[in-house]
């Protein structure tokens, strides 16, 4: 069988970690093809219950990136995330999901290298890791099974 | 409770209230909501320690509201719910007045909601001992057993949604379990299912929830959903120095300070 | 049922070597709803918009989604296109095919494989979006320009001259900035005061321009055409009106002991100053913390002496608030200070000096009148040493980038120190002359052959005193590393420019990037060199990065016409992509419930109460309203509101949720 392909979803906001994804490639710095981006206007933007979709849908790891606090394009969406991200990622540690599978970062746009580390560092910890067969498990509700029959 | 019926009958009678909640005997040992509109309906209420239903859920009913001006016997928790409602804009002095039935027992009418604000005030909203001890010990759990846990609790819910109808802070006319474009949470009362909505309610009482009990009391499984509100009470205290129901003022999760410290954005 | 086209781009081969775009737009072909799928050489292009337009045209496409380059690049390009061709440019979406994939992957299947998921997450994405119209918002005409350097009096001025109105602020007592402290300028050798002071005068006299010295940003809000700026005022303890500009009360102060910063410490100041005898204005403010009476709470002679009565001991800092439509940053750059070089024993021996230091040794109004005399005992220096690369082109030090503007000013130095001094000999260490600009070239040139300064290949590794000498220990690479050591009188080093200290908090305060060495990041490193990624905000100088003169006040004018452009008209044309309450029919009126916690979620104010009426004038509904002029479109009140009322153009739940979907339901 070959080597267990991480699925990882980025929700990133456009203004830092999606512009600091840009420069990662304009700086033709190589990383993971493992990821897929999703542009978000702002950290603030990100709703909590997309994360649970990724999930639902398969995502192995998850990232969700944007401006350093005070850099915010929107003076102040980060903090309102991350105040969020604070509660919410308790919840789902008490819950019991894998809250090793959701990487936060602040990525600047200028932090071209850092990006690729930081999908480096996820790919290479969610491929450890493994697929998340706990959550597919629960999320093969009847209805999908037949579509994917 | 004379004095509560006493004081029912007089507000009824003098139109100062169009109605009046408080509790009456219901089925078997329980005890039920009563909604006095009449004066000789004020007889049957009564109060003692069955009396744990959050009546606070009733005031933001339109079938309730449109009736006119409130009175309600509110408890401590009930009280606390009335201040959070308040800030949220959904009732004030003009639609209700608070009956305030105080932990001694004790009934006591407040001229306006900043009265009741300040009664509440003098009680700090504390996780019990048992309910502690559960915390405790989930927390001493590995995430796998956790996870075990929570899947098992959850598998029997079937989605009545009686501890919705059950939370004062659920008073929304459209929630989002109920959306379907886009379908967030997957209607059948599958693990998933169950697991997310509960994920989401936990998420939407967080800073709001005054941790009453009414939807594990009203869950007809005795799933410990309270828990998850429990624990994000836990962590806002841990994390953000906690809150309690103010008329006026930041609320937990709609503000932020720039320190806010986490240990886990790289 | 959507007709989508999908035009996959290869970028000529910057996404074709890696991706198989053929494939990318096979596979894209095949999915519902795509009625157009095509991959081409360079979708940019002039034939590459065509085809997207034909395509519009007779396929009747109701969506487009361009895969090539990150639509931070190109997202305008091709909405306008769509535009031009009758569909809504907000149907329009691009996949990042470049960026994101083929320029950070190597050529193989997994890479095609992700950009065929990146353009189906938006094929889906746009079945979607819909027709949108752009918002329209006034302008205030009147700019903003943060520093009176050259670039912030250049761009002043150019403003200015377009008939628009201009508030230039600077937070030292006069404006001139580093231009003003330099002796004479490469590759020229004209006097800079002499080319810089009229400039100056110019801003104090132009009609169009209000001047505030001592003055600070303290914050800023609002977005392009209607930014509300606070300014700090800094107390001058001065009556402005009052003051005549006799300078009688500085030559009476008796703290007369103070580093003067315009000679870079090698003079001295009183406390009550003109920073410098052409400073405009030229009125002296107190340096509070040297005064004597702030320090002692006794002596106010200069409030004894001052014939008009102007000074003011107990004025207080004054906060203004200025409304403005535009901004340009000019707050320059500075250079590394002593404790940056132990090795070269700059800050330990006095005659190691800073090349600014230099500047004002070689300035006819400098503390020696322009002789080039050493700080430790005023001899003039029969040996100099200049250094070339203190600091930059150093990882080690932190600072890899090259400070641009050292190799120029070091050649100036070294000649117009051979023209002072007769008989005298000069070496300049360097790693690279790099002279790249008009007559610069010919200009060390003329240093090297005419003035026989000695240009040395190599670094230097320490520099020590020795009975009265610097020793200054290098190495000769053009001779196999051979050791040079050289006994000098004065040592200059070309020290590194950086940004200015609290860079970081003024770019926070604006609301724009930076990048890792804190100097402010423009909107596009080739083609939006003064823009920032902050609509309405410009760069000039060397706040951008290092520059000299002429580039400094070419990025001025540059972003003058930015900004005289934005003031050519009345109203601007914001992207709608804002929140909106969603309305239903009554009697609901709305999923909103009216809690308002969104209100205090809104980093703009751009939440309000918004009250339904019946009849009989009594209210049956409160629920939010977005303001769609405040609201910035960060969308953080979408994502906290429970019933999922507020959404946000462009971002909808819709489209989110179902990126999330199309991603992971074939991925």
């Amino acid at each position: 069988m070959a080597e267990f392909e991480p699925k990882i979803v980025a929700f990133v906001c456009n203004w830092c970690t999606y512009a600091g994804a840009d420069l990662t490639g304009t700086s033709r710095i190589k990383y993971a093809s493992n990821v897929r981006i999703i542009r978000f206007p702002c950290t603030g933007r990100i709703d909590y219950m997309l994360l649970l979709k990724a999930f639902d849908e398969g995502a192995d790891g998850i990232i969700v990136s944007g401006c350093h606090p005070n850099d915010c394009h929107y003076t102040s969406g980060n903090f309102h995330a991350r105040r969020r991200w604070i509660m919410f990622r308790s919840l789902c540690d008490f819950t019991g999901i894998d809250t090793e599978r959701i990487k936060f970062s602040w990525v600047s746009a200028a932090e071209g290298a850092k990006w690729a580390d930081i999908v480096n560092a996820t790919v290479a910890s969610v491929r450890e890791l493994g697929p998340y067969t706990e959550y597919k498990k629960v999320a093969k509700y009847p209805e999908k099974e037949v579509s994917h029959g | 409770m004379d004095d509560l019926i006493k004081r029912a009958k007089e507000l009824i009678e003098t139109s100062a209230v169009k109605v009046v909640i408080g509790y009456e005997q219901g089925t078997g040992n329980k005890t039920r909501a009563l909604f006095v509109e009449k004066s000789e309906d004020a007889d049957k209420l009564i109060f003692d320690s069955r009396c744990v239903q959050n009546l606070a859920a009733y005031v933001t009913k339109k079938e309730v509201k449109e009736k006119g001006k409130m009175a309600i016997a509110a408890t401590l928790p009930v009280m606390r719910s009335i201040i959070q409602l308040a800030s949220e804009f959904q009732v004030n002095d003009n639609n209700l007045l608070v009956l305030g039935i105080t932990p001694e027992s004790k009934l006591i009418e407040f001229g306006n909601l900043v009265e009741v604000e300040t009664f509440v005030h003098q009680y700090t909203i504390e996780i019990d001992a048992r309910n502690k001890e559960m915390l405790d010990k989930l927390a001493k759990m590995t995430q796998a057993e956790r996870w075990k846990f929570w899947i098992d609790e959850l598998a029997p819910c079937f989605k009545c949604y009686a501890c919705r109808a059950a939370c004062p802070m659920c008073y929304c006319h459209q929630c989002t379990v109920d959306f379907n474009q886009p379908q967030w949470i997957p209607v059948p009362s599958h693990e998933l299912g169950n697991l997310e909505w509960h994920i989401m309610r936990a998420i939407h009482l967080t800073g709001r929830c005054i941790d009453c009990d009414a939807c594990y009391n009203a869950c007809p499984l005795s799933i410990p959903i309270n828990l998850l509100t429990k624990k994000m009470l836990e962590d806002a205290k841990e994390h953000f120095g906690g809150y309690q129901p103010a008329l006026k003022g930041d609320h937990l999760m709609s503000t932020y300070k720039p320190d806010d410290k986490e240990n886990f954005i790289h | 049922m959507s007709k989508i086209g999908v035009f996959v781009c290869h970028c000529g081969e910057n996404i074709s070597a890696t991706v198989d775009c053929a494939k990318v737009a096979e596979t894209a072909g095949n999915y519902d709803g795509v009625a157009y799928s095509v991959d081409y050489k360079y979708m940019c292009s002039d034939p590459g918009q065509n085809l997207i337009k034909s395509a519009i045209k007779e396929k009747g496409l109701t969506g487009v989604v361009v895969a090539s380059c990150s639509p931070r690049m190109h997202e305008p390009t091709f909405r306008k296109a769509c535009a031009e061709a009758g569909l809504n440019p907000f149907m329009c979406e691009m996949a990042n095919l470049r960026e994101h994939c083929s320029w950070v992957h190597e050529k193989g299947e997994a890479t095609t494989e992700k950009a065929i998921d990146l353009v189906r997450i938006l094929v889906e994405k746009v079945k979607y979006n819909h027709s949108l119209s752009e918002i329209k918002v006034p302008v205030t005409k009147t700019a903003l320009v943060i520093g009176g350097g050259i670039a912030g009096i250049q761009a002043s001025l150019d403003i200015a001259n377009t008939g628009h109105k201009v508030i230039l602020i600077e937070r030292d007592p006069s404006i001139g900035g580093h231009m003003s402290q330099l002796s004479e300028t490469f590759p020229t050798l004209d006097c800079s005061q002499c080319i810089l002071t009229p400039r100056m005068v110019e801003v104090a006299q132009h009609p169009n321009i209000t001047l505030y010295t001592y003055a600070e940003l303290e914050s800023l809000e609002g977005f392009i055409g209607n930014f509300k700026a606070k300014i700090r005022r800094k107390s001058k303890s001065l009556d402005e009106k009052l003051c005549t500009g006799c300078g009688l009360c500085t030559t009476k102060c008796p703290a007369k002991k103070i580093p003067s910063e315009f000679n870079e410490g090698l003079g001295k100041r009183t406390a009550i100053y003109v920073p410098f005898p052409q400073a405009v204005p030229n009125k002296p403010v107190i340096d509070r913390i040297n005064c004597t009476y702030y320090i002692k709470g006794k002596c106010k002679i200069c409030e004894i002496v001052c014939p008009t009565g102007a000074i003011r001991f107990d004025q207080e800092d004054q906060i203004m608030e200025v409304e403005v439509g535009a901004i340009v940053i000019a707050t320059g750059f500075t250079v590394k200070q002593p404790d940056f070089f132990p090795e070269y024993g700059f800050g330990k021996y006095p005659d190691v000096i800073t090349g600014l230091q230099f500047e004002r040794l070689a300035s006819a109004s400098g503390p020696t009148l322009g002789e080039i005399r050493r700080p430790s005992d005023g001899k003039i220096p029969e040996k100099i040493v200049f250094l070339a690369c203190a600091g930059s082109r150093d990882p080690a030090k932190g600072i890899p980038y090259c400070s641009k503007i050292c190799c120029m000013y070091i050649a100036k130095h070294a000649m117009l120190y051979q023209h002072k001094v007769h008989g005298g000999k000069s070496y300049v260490f360097y790693m690279d002359i790099r002279a790249g600009g008009k007559m610069y070239e010919e200009f060390v040139r003329r240093a090297i052959e005419d003035d026989g300064v000695n240009y040395i290949r190599g670094r230097v590794s320490r520099i020590y005193e020795k009975n009265g000498k610097l020793i200054v220990d290098g190495a000769d690479t053009l001779l196999n590393a051979m050791p040079v050591e050289i006994e000098a009188d004065m040592v200059v080093l070309a020290t590194a420019g950086v940004a200015n200290e609290g860079a970081e908090e003024l770019a926070q305060k604006l609301h724009i990037s930076y990048d890792p060495y804190k100097f402010f990041a423009e909107a596009h490193p080739k083609l939006k060199p003064v823009e920032t990624n902050t609509a309405g905000i410009f760069l000039a100088g060397a706040c951008q990065a290092p520059r000299d003169i002429p580039e400094s006040v070419a990025m001025a004018s540059g972003a003058a016409v930015k900004v005289a452009g934005l003031f050519s008209q009345d109203e601007l044309t914001r992207e709608p992509i804002i929140a909106v309450v969603n309305r239903q029919a009554p009697p609901v009126y709305s999923s909103c419930v009216g809690c308002f916690l969104c209100i205090s979620t809104c980093p703009y104010q751009a939440i309000e109460k918004e009250e339904i009426k019946n009849r009989n004038g009594e209210v049956i509904k409160s629920m939010a309203k977005v303001n769609p002029g405040l609201c910035q479109g960060c969308g953080t009140c979408v994502a906290f509101c429970r019933t999922k009322s507020i959404d946000i153009q462009g971002y909808t739940h819709e489209q989110m949720y179902t990126e999330v979907m199309a991603l992971l339901n074939e991925y």
